[in-house]
């Protein structure tokens, strides 16, 4: 009765362990991942860049999100950053921009190589929401997950006005980068 | 033996609930931590109509701004044959602000009006939505501006001490952006001049200046300013009459350029000349119209490849 009593305890505990690690989902994340916009017109290169991003990805469902400070792109000239914030972005209003996805189909993180994937999901930008499918490239070296992507973003999608009346000429399509490391979260 | 398995398996049950999290909530826990950011342009420009603002000019950049005021619209001087104060220069600006720091703008400028040369600091102290939680709710920004007037005297006795020439301008300047349309601001102030006419009007003139802007879109808003003078330590019954400065605007933003389009009382451009001695009201055709032409050069551009800006 005893030994029946132990082992089933026993059977508990491994059933419990393997809970455990199977929950146990492996988190990356990244802090200081940078985002870089490009827009381009025949009259005027415009480029910005901020390295503030945080990046998140749950290994077990391929989850991955990515939130981008608007107040953190930095542009040459201080006053197209006012502009870029107060105009375009409205970023008092819609301080970040975000991706929420999944990378499909998930890929085994903790083996090294070279993974292009697709992530399907999400897109806010001004505060408007659009599904995309991003494409992107993920490489896993010693269980550190390096990103990278690059993808157009229509001003017109996310209610991004450019009005006629500005000296500075805006594309109406922004290409935007996105590169970064992330590790592994104990 | 048995007890310590029990206590291990409920500890790994909830470490591994903890972490079993999604990607919103592992989000969330490391956003929390970034605390809010000052707000976005409380005023597209150092100045409203007449006065300053809170704003700065941003580090490194050149401000080129020019200013009219126009003769009186309609009274004595006014009318079809000045073509409404169009003919008239009651008034002309031409000043260089630039930004040493974010907070630090230093200026120099000169007025048509008794050949007065400007010269200013104005350094912000604080900005709303800054501060360790952003919490601060207001904008506030000190501002010293020196007066020079460089004309020669009207009367022998005018300017006997060549100190009289000198006047200086002493403003701490407090705003709030309550939304993305409507700012507001308020600006004791006090003007240490020595070139006064009446006995009794006094050297030391105390006023406060009130202000706001409302946006009617992305890029035009109405603004306003007035400045209450007569009756706070200055007398309303003196030998010659004077009015408080009312101006309001239309502020046209085109991305580098700012254009103002202005009415006022005031005569003058510079608070050095227009808090002591605006001598026209808004009644009796005493009203102008003015404009600001403000425009912005970057002059250190950032070494970081990765955001410079091509021109073609």
């Amino acid at each position: 009765m005893n030994n029946l009593k132990k082992t089933c305890k026993l059977l508990v505990f491994s059933i419990t362990l393997f809970l455990s690690f199977s929950i146990q989902a492996q988190n990356y994340v990244g802090t200081n991942v940078k985002v870089n916009l490009f827009s381009s017109t025949p009259i005027e290169d415009i480029k910005a860049q901020s390295n503030k991003t945080n990046a998140v990805i749950i290994s077990k469902t391929g989850e991955v999100a990515f939130q981008i400070p608007i107040k953190s792109f930095e542009f040459e000239k201080k006053l197209m950053q006012e502009h870029f914030n107060e105009n375009y972005m409205e970023s008092d209003k819609y301080p970040t921009a975000s991706f929420k996805g999944a990378v499909e189909p998930n890929i085994s993180w903790t083996k090294d190589g070279d993974y292009p994937v697709l992530a399907k999901g999400s897109l806010t930008v001004h505060g408007i929401t659009k599904p995309r499918t991003i494409s992107g490239n993920i490489k896993v070296q010693n269980g550190t997950i390096s990103i990278s992507t690059s993808f157009d973003v229509a001003c017109v999608d996310h209610n991004i006005e450019i009005p006629m009346l500005v000296f500075t000429k805006i594309a109406k399509v922004i290409n935007v980068k996105i590169n970064g490391t992330l590790n592994l979260k104990n | 033996m048995i007890k310590a398995t029990t206590l291990i398996s409920f500890a790994l049950l909830i470490t591994g609930g903890v972490y079993a999290q999604s990607a919103d909530s592992l989000m969330k826990s490391m956003t929390d931590t970034v605390k809010a950011r000052t707000i976005n342009s409380t005023f597209k420009s150092t100045h409203i109509v007449l006065s300053h603002s809170t704003e700065t000019e941003k580090k490194h950049d050149l401000d080129l701004r020019i200013r009219h005021h126009f003769g009186d619209i309609g009274g004595e001087f006014g009318s079809a044959h000045t073509l409404y104060g169009l003919d008239v220069a009651t008034d002309l600006f031409i000043g260089l602000d630039y930004g040493i720091t974010d907070k630090l703008t230093v200026s120099i400028g000169r007025s048509k009006h008794d050949e007065l040369f400007n010269g200013y600091l104005k350094y912000k102290l604080l900005e709303q939505g800054g501060g360790k939680n952003g919490n601060i709710p207001l904008n506030v920004t000190v501002l010293g501006q020196m007066g020079w007037i460089a004309r020669a005297p009207f009367t022998t006795t005018e300017f006997s001490s060549y100190a009289n020439r000198f006047s200086y301008f002493l403003q701490p300047i407090f705003s709030r952006k309550f939304s993305q349309r409507l700012s507001l601001q308020i600006a004791p102030s006090i003007l240490f001049r020595k070139n006064v006419v009446d006995v009794r009007d006094p050297e030391n003139l105390f006023s406060i200046g009130f202000a706001g802007r409302f946006k009617l879109t992305k890029r035009l808003s109405f603004i306003a300013d007035y400045t209450l003078i007569n009756g706070l330590n200055r007398p309303t019954d003196l030998s010659q009459q004077f009015y408080n400065p009312l101006g309001v605007g239309l502020e046209i933003e085109t991305g580098g350029h700012v254009f103002s389009l202005n009415f006022m009382n005031s005569e003058y451009i510079s608070e050095n000349s227009f808090i002591a001695n605006t001598q026209k009201s808004w009644k009796h055709g005493g009203v102008r119209f003015g404009f600001t032409i403000s425009r912005n050069f970057t002059l250190f551009k950032s070494k970081n490849k990765d955001i410079q800006t091509k021109i073609y």
